[in-house]
């Protein structure tokens, strides 16, 4: 027994550092899946706390920019209102939707206080959490596209799964033909991502829009993911570069998705998989 | 260790970790290539420090740096190792003259080739772990092997630098 003990006692170090080792290997196992939360990140509320005051530091110096994205954001919105008020005028029956539709998606404004853009999968903290009604699965997007989705939230921060994560695969569309495909980022360039699935006999031209499917399940249809870069044949899909439309070295700000039928909507799908509940 | 020394080496630890966080975490070059100074933090510990106070000091610095780097667990897994392997690796490149009682480890008492050694093959080894555990595959191989060696040449340059900043 006393051998035992003087064993331990001079193999401490080892003993240690083997403990500790595995236990990071398991954190490293355990936390970082596509699908898991992770254990201490920055929604936990003292490194929340730091990067938020880090944030508020660096942004006086992004105003200008800031300031100029959202001005054209404006000009953007209210162009398309111009349009839609003389559509309306022109309307001679004057239909009203049902509200359930009408009012279905609505945004919260949200500031990026935290991303990451050079890492194999990055993540962006958002400065609102569950008191504001942030479920994880919301679709991010903001003004000029979509960002990513919802990973976890605490009460007042939400971290967010990027595009730019190895395994965050966006169901998209061409515009112009409305052939589905899935985006999904190589890993290096923070401004292109790759669109896969795209059979070999589609015409592609270099600029044409990709854009959220219709058959997403996270984010609404028709938001801008980018244009396409460059387009190689491959073995049985095109090989096609998308310019990302949404820069994501100079988030700022950033608005959630919530759909209002998304409860009936899963509990409907589950209640298909699941039949006998 | 005196009280001295300790408050010296923890206010050190802090710095290194603090000007990563804010400062370093934000500065990637050409989107390949990274500047992990903390490690430094860890590589100018005194020679007196235990090797199981040294493990866990490099264990909790890399779960520290791992919470605003959202990679739970992969800085510290590399910084543990570096931990653990730091006093085999001193034993290795022992200097003819042996170390002395109160070795300081930086350019100015042990000399500019031995702190290279030293400096280059534990940040190495740390660059390795931390960047193939973020790759969790083989499959951007190249590319790794692209960022680990230009985040060691940032890294180490940075250390050298705070080394000559760091001069009394």
């Amino acid at each position: 027994m006393n051998e035992l003990f003087l064993f331990i006692s001079r193999s401490r170090a080892f003993l240690i550092f083997a403990f500790l080792e595995i236990f990071a290997l398991y954190c490293v196992y355990r936390f970082n899946n596509y699908g898991n939360a992770i254990l201490f990140n920055t929604t936990t509320s003292l490194v929340a706390k730091a990067v938020k005051t880090q944030n508020a530091a660096i942004r006086y110096t992004k105003l200008n920019d800031i300031n100029e994205s959202l001005a054209q954001e404006n000009l953007r919105l209210n162009a398309q209102l111009l349009q839609i008020q003389n559509k309306i005028a022109l309307d001679s029956n004057n239909l009203k939707l049902d509200s359930a539709i009408t009012s279905r998606l609505t945004l919260q404004y949200a500031e990026a206080i935290n991303f990451t853009t050079n890492q194999r999968n990055n993540y962006i903290t958002i400065d609102k959490g569950t008191n504001h009604g942030i479920k994880p699965n919301m679709a991010v997007i903001s003004a000029s596209g979509a960002v990513g989705k919802v990973k976890m939230c605490s009460a007042n921060m939400s971290l967010v799964t990027s595009i730019l994560h190895s395994e965050n695969l966006v169901s998209s569309k061409l515009k112009k033909s409305g052939t589905l495909g899935s985006v999904k980022w190589e890993g290096l360039n923070p401004k292109t991502v790759e669109l896969l699935y795209i059979d070999i006999y589609e015409v592609i031209q270099k600029g044409d829009t990709v854009l959220t499917s219709d058959i997403n399940s996270v984010y609404p249809r028709n938001i801008m993911v980018g244009r396409v870069k460059s387009v190689k044949k491959g073995q049985q899909f095109l090989n096609i570069t998308v310019d990302l439309s949404t820069d994501f070295k100079n988030l700022a700000y950033v608005y959630v998705v919530k759909d209002a039928l998304i409860d009936e909507k899963n509990g409907l799908e589950s209640s298909i998989n699941n039949p006998k509940k | 260790m005196t009280t001295n020394t300790l408050i010296s080496n923890l206010t050190r630890l802090i710095f290194y970790i603090g000007i990563q966080i804010v400062f370093f975490r934000s500065l990637v070059l050409f989107n390949v290539s990274f500047c992990f100074i903390y490690v430094g933090a860890i590589l100018a510990l005194p020679k007196e420090t235990s090797h199981t106070y040294l493990i866990l000091i490099s264990f909790v610095t890399g779960l520290m740096v791992d919470a605003f780097y959202n990679t739970m667990g992969m800085h510290a897994a590399a910084m543990t190792l570096i931990g653990y392997l730091r006093p085999y690796l001193l034993l290795l490149i022992t200097p003819q003259r042996g170390y002395e009682e109160k070795s300081e480890f930086s350019i100015n008492s042990m000399g500019f080739i031995w702190y290279i050694t030293y400096a280059g093959i534990l940040v190495m080894i740390h660059h390795f772990c931390l960047f193939f555990l973020e790759l969790g595959s083989f499959s951007l191989f190249f590319t790794t092997l692209l960022k680990i060696f230009s985040s060691f040449l940032f890294t180490i340059f940075m250390i050298i630098i705070f080394q000559y900043f760091s001069k009394k």
